[in-house]
């Protein structure tokens, strides 16, 4: 395909003019034999028996109204004009209006103004136009001069779009990047937080910035009463960035499988030897990346009510204790990984209590910026959280994120905003990490209630205060109490010495019991709705337990054991 | 089960001497009450002992009030735990019964 050729509009009202324009232009500038044989011989280029072939795409308009509706054709198009030769005196507007409204339509396109006159001096134009960059042509002109204009503009005319298309091309690859970049993070560098932990309540967020920049997180589980919180941030952004954090999170989990292997299997690897073997492992990469990662490895151990980190210069996270109402700052004496540090790394312990929280998050939360440059800040951070200890840890985080956002006015910010929220329960739990099980035999007969309230209500007592209040404790209290009168009375029909059971189970989010028996079956279907108007001594049992509990199931096994199952809701709504 | 009861006026207010109006006692209270609720009978429960009801005593409360209303007699109380109160609301006793913060307002309450 022949390569498409430029366009050069001409604006002349005397036709013989623009017959010149088409002239000269169309004529091969490469042959000076040609442009000779017609200067010598006032014949046309076909005359001489050659055709060359044209140069330019030429347009040849009357006045300055047509040149302009020709240029926003062009543009509308998507085919535009290189340069434009536009003849100052026309009637209609003249040359240097007609170049005003033609650069408002495409700024790119190269204006020569061609003008017999001295009317207008050059300044006067530029003050027409707005724009020092025209070119000037007195009339007459030499066919040599309109050539050399010509092909000197749509040159650089053309040079120019080209850059133009590479940045459009560079702008467009970055972006892919970016895209690119962003579904690493989300794949590789996000761990998500393990559910189920007896002890712990987590929370997280984490929204990615338009140039991600590396944060990544993990959640590890050695043991059934360890967790272990990494945060980092890798230096720099895009993929690169991106690419390390993935890198390192992978170090990680190879550091502590050869440290589990090498050492005694009883004991889980230390904080402060993980961290070194992923620096030894990664220095060296990091070093020719010329970048380090800050890091906070931090280990919640739950049998011991402590914290073990290892700081690598990460932010420094934030410890609320709720004994005294304060919040400390943890901080570390490492240097980033990756930096070539002597030192060993070596980690910290901080002992905490039920109800104390923690606070991680990387510096795009405390770096988050007003328009006018002011920072968000560790210390507005800390008061934050400190304000907000009543609230709860979900709120709390999700609270954090539209103050900061509330502050920089702004939900976009420069770096990733990661934020993660860490609370210590109430683990009088008889063994933290293991869900606690009871189980209550009696017989079948009515003075057993008050051991059956007794042993719920002791029960009850193992879920944290804050997730199961008093009056929802004598509620389940009173079901349990409801659930056993109703196998006493008509599962067994008040028969002495027959057998019940009854099972309690704690889970971070629910509270459940089990009623055996081994009498007749029951329907709940077949009970008559209670009567509220007093007619009626009884009849209220079953709607007593729907109402206290947030799910009661009636089982019958093949056996013949019967179970009441009744499950209470620690967490969302009631 | 024993009652200590104390005549206002013609209000009698019976004292609810047990921490506990379960299946497992109800039939002995529904027995011990019966003698006081007789014909006419101005009643005012003081339920300030108790922590703890189930359903069968909230029908042996509700029995009482039967027994005392088909009579031309009434029942109101005062006193009630949080415990209490609260499966009264659950099976809107509430509605049926009057239910008063103290003593006074409960005697009084007869006397308008």
């Amino acid at each position: 395909m022949m390569p498409k050729k430029n366009k050069i509009l001409v604006i002349d009202d005397d036709p013989g003019v623009r017959e010149s324009y088409d002239q000269i232009l169309s004529s091969n500038p490469v042959s000076g034999i040609m442009d000779k044989g017609r200067d010598l011989f006032a014949e046309k280029d076909q005359d001489i028996g050659v055709k060359p072939s044209r140069q330019y795409d030429i347009t040849l308009t009357d006045c300055g109204e047509a040149g302009v509706s020709a240029v926003q054709e062009a543009v509308s198009r998507q085919n535009p004009f290189a340069t434009a030769f536009i003849d100052m005196m026309m009637p209609g507007i003249d040359g240097a209006e007609t170049a005003r409204q033609i650069w408002r339509i495409d700024p790119d396109i190269k204006i020569v103004i061609v003008t017999a006159y001295s009317d207008y001096t050059p300044d006067d134009i530029v003050r027409i136009v707005g724009r020092e960059d025209l070119f000037y042509l007195r009339k007459p002109f030499n066919p040599v001069e309109i050539r050399q204009f010509a092909r000197a503009l749509t040159n650089q005319w053309e040079l120019e779009r080209e850059k133009e298309l590479l940045s459009e091309k560079l702008a467009r690859a970055h972006e892919q990047e970016i895209t690119t970049a962003a579904k690493i993070q989300q794949a590789l560098l996000l761990g998500q937080p393990p559910k189920n932990i007896q002890g712990i309540q987590l929370c997280q967020k984490t929204i990615a910035s338009q140039k991600v920049d590396g944060d990544f997180i993990d959640f590890i589980q050695l043991s059934d009463t360890t967790l272990d919180v990494v945060v980092g941030d890798v230096m720099g952004k895009g993929i690169p960035a991106a690419l390390v954090g993935a890198a390192l999170k992978s170090q990680l989990s190879r550091a502590l499988n050869k440290l589990s292997q090498s050492g005694d299997a009883r004991e889980i690897p230390k904080p402060e030897n993980i961290v070194s073997v992923v620096q030894a492992s990664m220095i060296q990469q990091l070093e020719d990346l010329e970048t380090f990662v800050t890091l906070c490895y931090a280990r919640f151990d739950l049998a011991r009510n402590l914290i073990q980190y290892v700081d690598c210069g990460h932010t420094r996270t934030i410890h609320f204790q709720k004994e005294t109402n304060t919040c400390r700052l943890l901080e570390g004496v490492n240097m980033p990984i990756g930096f070539p540090e002597k030192e060993a790394f070596s980690q910290m312990s901080v002992p905490f209590k039920p109800g104390d929280r923690f606070v991680f998050y990387s510096d795009g939360l405390t770096e988050a910026k007003t328009a006018q440059a002011e920072m968000y800040g560790e210390q507005r951070l800390v008061d934050f959280v400190q304000q907000h200890a009543g609230a709860d840890l979900q709120d709390l985080i999700e609270d954090i994120w539209q103050d900061v956002v509330g502050f920089s006015q702004s939900e976009i910010f420069g770096d990733d905003f990661t934020c993660i929220g860490v609370r210590i329960m109430n683990t009088d739990a008889p063994a933290a990490g293991h869900s606690p099980e009871e189980n209550l035999e009696i017989k079948s007969d009515l003075n057993e209630l008050a051991r059956v309230r007794e042993f719920t209500r002791n029960f009850c007592n193992h879920a944290p205060a804050e997730l199961l209040d008093r009056s929802r404790i004598d509620l389940i209290e009173l079901a349990v109490n409801e659930a056993v009168v109703n196998i006493i009375e008509h599962a067994y029909r008040e028969a002495p010495d027959k057998p019940v059971r009854i099972e309690a189970q704690l889970s971070p989010d629910q509270l459940v019991f089990r009623l055996y028996d081994w009498g007749s079956s029951f329907d709940p279907a077949a009970v008559p709705p209670p009567a509220f108007d007093g007619s009626k001594d009884h009849g209220f049992g079953i709607y007593i337990i729907d109402q206290a509990v947030d799910e009661v199931e009636y089982t019958r096994e093949e056996n013949g054991r019967n179970c009441a199952t009744m499950t209470i809701n620690l967490r969302g709504e009631n | 089960m024993q009652f200590e009861t104390e005549k206002i006026g013609d209000v009698t207010v019976v004292k609810v001497q047990t921490e506990v109006l379960d299946a497992g006692n109800a039939k002995e209270f529904r027995a011990g009450i019966s003698p006081i609720l007789e014909e006419g009978a101005k009643i005012v429960f003081d339920m300030s002992q108790l922590n703890f009801l189930d359903s069968s005593g909230c029908g042996t409360i509700l029995s009482c009030l039967r027994q005392l209303n088909t009579a031309g007699g009434d029942l109101k109380m005062f006193g009630l735990q949080q415990s209490v109160r609260t499966l009264f609301e659950l099976i809107r006793l509430h509605r049926i019964i009057d239910i008063f913060n103290t003593r006074d307002e409960a005697v009084n309450a007869y006397r308008m």
